[in-house]
C-alpha cells in the first residue's frame, strides 16, 4: 500500500510517500502564508517524483502544529506520536527523541514499539528553536552556514544567560561591543540553545540511545554542544527534518 | 431551562445577578478572594458572599501595584477590582493563604472604595492542638466586625441555619460528583465546573435548589459525544471554561477534580457542635488542604489519590497558574504517585490568557499515549 505523511511545519511543509515498507519519495516546501497551498503542492511534488498518481495514494495521515490546516489528510495525528513512529522505524533501539524544530523543541521517551512513554515541549518562547539560531545570525550579520561553520571554530566560552530569543539577542549585542570573536559569539548562540533543549529533555528520563531530529539536526554545531550538554553521544537518522513525516506515513499505512 | 444552562447563565452575568440580589433583598454583598473564607459566617450576617474571579483577558492596569512574579489569577483579580467590575461590593474578605493573593487583597483595599473589608488571619501551623482555638478567636473578630458594620447581631440561630444550608450545598454537589463515577457519564467537567463556580457567585438557597433540579434531571441525562479517556484535574485556581471544553472536546471527559474552584472548596462539611465558631474553624483547620497551608500532613497527596481511584481516573492533568510555587513543589511528587500506579500525567502551566494551539498539540499527544495505554 501506498501512503503518505505530511508534516504542517511552522517553518517548511514536509512530505514522504511510502510504499510496501520503503520511503519512495521526499519533498519540502516553504509553508508561507498558505499553508493548505504549499501543503497540496509539496504532496503534488513527491508524488511527482514516486512516480505514482495520486490515486495510487491510499491514505494520507497529517501532522505537525498546522496539521489542521491539512485539511485534504484522512486523518491527523501529532507530531509527538508521529516523531516516536518515525525513529523507531529507522533505528528501534532509540529511547529518547530530541526533535528541535523551526519554532518548537520537544523531548519524547519511547520504548522499543516506539509507543511514546512521556513527552515534553518548550513553552512561548522561541530560545530553543531553529528561529532563535536564523535571528542571532542576523544579528551576526552572517548566514547560517557561516555561523556554523565558524562556532566549530571557536576557542572560547562567551556567556549567553538569556532564556528568551529578544533578550538574548541584545546580550550577542553587547558581546559584539565587548569585541568578542565571532566565532565564539556563534558558539555561545548555539552552546545556549543546547543549554535549553537540554534542560528541557531532563524533564523526562534521558536514556540510550538518544536521537537528534527535526531541521536544526542538520546543524553540526548545535549537534556538537548537544552531545556535551546531554552528556551521551545522539544518533543523527538520515533526513532529520522528515521524520515526522515519515510517522505519518507510517500511521497511515498501520 | 436546565439547571446546567441556569449554572452558565449565572456565570456570564455574575455581576447582574449580585445587584440583582442586592436590590431584591435589600443586603450587603461581600466579595471574597480564597477558598478559606467562611461563607457561613457571612451569609449568616445576611450577606451574598461573592467569590471574586477573573476574566481570562489580557489587561494592563495592575503592573503598578502588582510585581511581575505574582501568580496571573490574583494579577487578573485585581484587574476586575481596578476596572470597577465589581463596584457594587460593600465588602471584601481575606483569609492567610498565599502572598500572591493578598497582594490582590491589600490593593484592592488601598485603591478600590470598598466600605467594609476584613482580613482573617489563618493560623499556619494547623496540625497544633492551638490552631482551631485561634482561628475560633479570628472568627470571632470577623463576627464582631461584620455585626459592627451591617448593625445585625448574629445570633446562633442564624449561624445554624447558615451552616446547615451550606452543609447541604455541599452534600448536593457530592451527589452530583457520584454520578460522575458512572461508566455512563451524565454530565461533562466544563458543566461539573460550571455548577462549583455558581455556587461560589450565587445565594446558596437558590443554588441548593438548582442542584436539586440538577439531580433529578442526571439519571435521564447523557452526554451526546463518547466520555473517551477519564481525566482528573488537578491543580490551583481553573475557572478557565473555554479552556475545559476545549479539552474535553479532544477526545476526554474531566470526571473528578482537585481544585478550588472544584471539589477542594465543597468537600468538607462543618460538623455542628455547640459551639458554632468551634465548628466552623474546625471545618477550615481540617478541611482538603490548599498546598499554600498544607504544611506536616501529606493528607492533600493521600486524598488524591483516593479520588484518582474512586473515580477510575485514566489519565491526570497537573496544572498550576504561573509562579504558584506551593502547587508546584506538589507536582513532582503526584506525578510520581500516579506513575507508580501506570497513570499517566500531563502537566501544564497557566497564565492569564493560554496559548491554545500548542496547549491543544500538548493534550492530543497526551492523549494518544494514554489511549494506547487504555483502549
Amino acid at each position: 500500500m501506498i501512503t503518505a505523511g505530511v508534516d504542517m511545519g511552522a517553518q517548511s511543509v514536509k512530505v514522504v510517500i511510502l510504499g510496501d515498507g520503503k520511503v519512495l519519495a521526499r519533498s519540502l516546501v516553504p509553508t508561507g502564508f498558505e499553508p493548505l497551498e504549499a501543503a497540496k503542492t509539496a504532496l503534488d511534488e513527491a508524488i511527482k517524483s514516486a512516480g505514482v498518481s495520486r490515486d495510487d495514494v491510499k491514505r494520507v495521515v497529517a501532522t505537525g502544529a498546522g496539521r489542521k490546516s491539512a485539511t485534504f489528510a484522512d486523518s491527523s495525528l501529532t507530531e509527538v506520536t508521529a516523531d516516536a513512529k518515525g525513529v523507531n522505524w529507522l533505528q528501534p533501539s532509540v529511547r529518547t527523541i530530541v526533535d528541535i524544530g523551526a519554532e518548537e523543541a520537544r523531548g519524547i521517551s519511547c520504548d522499543a514499539q516506539g509507543k511514546v512513554l512521556d513527552f515534553a515541549k518548550n513553552d512561548k518562547c522561541a530560545a530553543g528553536s531553529g528561529a532563535f539560531v536564523e535571528s542571532m545570525a542576523r544579528a551576526l550579520e552572517i548566514k547560517v552556514p557561516e555561523m556554523i561553520e565558524l562556532s566549530l571554530k571557536s576557542t572560547k566560552d562567551a556567556p549567553i544567560n538569556a532564556t528568551c530569543a529578544v533578550f538574548a539577542e541584545s546580550e550577542v549585542v553587547s558581546l559584539i561591543h565587548s569585541k568578542v570573536e565571532k566565532a565564539d559569539i556563534a558558539h555561545a548562540v548555539h552552546d545556549a540553545i543546547a543549554s535549553r533543549v537540554a534542560s528541557m529533555v531532563r524533564r523526562i528520563p534521558v536514556e540510550n540511545d538518544v536521537a537528534l531530529i527535526g531541521g536544526v539536526a542538520n546543524n553540526a554545531a548545535i549537534v556538537d554542544v548537544m552531545k556535551k550538554h546531554l552528556e551521551v553521544d545522539v544518533v543523527i537518522p538520515e533526513n532529520p527534518q522528515f521524520v515526522s513525516a515519515l510517522g505519518a506515513a507510517l500511521s497511515a499505512a498501520a | 431551562m436546565s439547571a446546567i444552562e441556569k449554572f452558565e447563565e449565572i456565570l456570564e452575568n455574575r455581576h447582574q445577578y449580585a445587584k440583582d440580589w442586592k436590590q431584591r433583598t435589600g443586603g450587603k454583598v461581600t466579595g471574597w478572594l480564597c477558598t478559606y473564607v467562611p461563607v457561613e459566617l457571612l451569609y449568616a450576617a445576611g450577606m451574598l458572599p461573592v467569590r471574586i474571579l477573573g476574566t481570562h483577558e489580557v489587561q494592563d492596569v495592575t503592573d503598578r501595584y502588582l510585581f511581575p512574579t505574582v501568580c496571573p489569577f490574583s494579577r487578573d483579580a485585581l484587574a476586575q477590582g481596578l476596572k470597577g467590575r465589581y463596584d457594587y461590593l460593600d465588602g471584601l474578605t481575606m483569609s492567610r493563604t498565599c502572598s500572591h493573593v493578598q497582594g490582590t487583597f491589600d490593593n484592592w483595599r488601598n485603591y478600590v472604595p470598598i466600605p467594609f473589608s476584613h482580613y482573617i488571619w489563618l493560623p499556619c501551623h494547623r496540625e497544633s492542638p492551638r490552631a482551631v482555638p485561634c482561628l475560633r478567636g479570628e472568627l470571632l473578630d470577623l463576627k464582631q466586625a461584620i455585626e459592627k458594620f451591617t448593625g445585625v447581631t448574629v445570633s446562633d440561630e442564624d449561624l445554624d441555619k447558615a451552616i446547615e444550608l451550606y452543609n447541604t450545598n455541599r452534600r448536593l454537589m457530592r451527589q452530583v460528583y457520584e454520578f460522575r463515577k458512572s461508566d455512563d457519564l451524565p454530565i461533562t467537567g466544563a458543566e461539573a465546573m460550571e455548577m462549583v463556580v455558581a455556587s461560589q457567585l450565587m445565594d446558596v438557597v437558590e443554588h441548593n435548589k438548582l442542584l436539586e433540579d440538577l439531580l433529578a434531571e442526571l439519571p435521564n441525562r447523557k452526554l451526546d459525544r463518547e466520555a473517551g479517556l477519564r481525566l482528573m484535574m488537578i491543580g490551583s485556581e481553573m475557572d478557565d471554561i473555554v479552556f475545559v471544553r476545549m479539552l474535553e472536546e479532544l477526545g476526554c471527559t474531566v470526571v473528578i477534580d482537585e481544585h478550588c474552584t472544584g471539589s477542594r472548596y465543597f468537600w468538607d462539611d462543618v460538623i455542628p457542635e455547640e459551639d458554632r465558631l468551634g465548628a466552623i474553624a474546625r471545618r477550615y483547620i481540617t478541611r482538603w488542604p490548599c498546598p499554600a497551608v498544607s504544611s506536616e500532613f501529606n493528607d492533600r497527596g493521600d486524598r488524591i489519590m483516593q479520588h484518582a481511584k474512586d473515580w477510575d481516573t485514566q489519565g491526570v492533568l497537573l496544572y498550576q497558574q504561573k509562579f504558584c510555587d506551593p502547587h508546584e513543589f506538589d507536582i513532582p511528587s503526584l506525578a510520581q504517585n500516579f506513575k507508580e500506579l501506570d497513570i499517566p500525567t500531563l502537566v501544564l502551566e497557566f497564565d492569564v490568557t493560554i496559548p491554545f494551539g500548542q496547549f491543544r498539540t500538548r493534550i492530543e499527544a497526551f492523549l494518544e499515549m494514554a489511549e494506547l495505554e487504555v483502549f
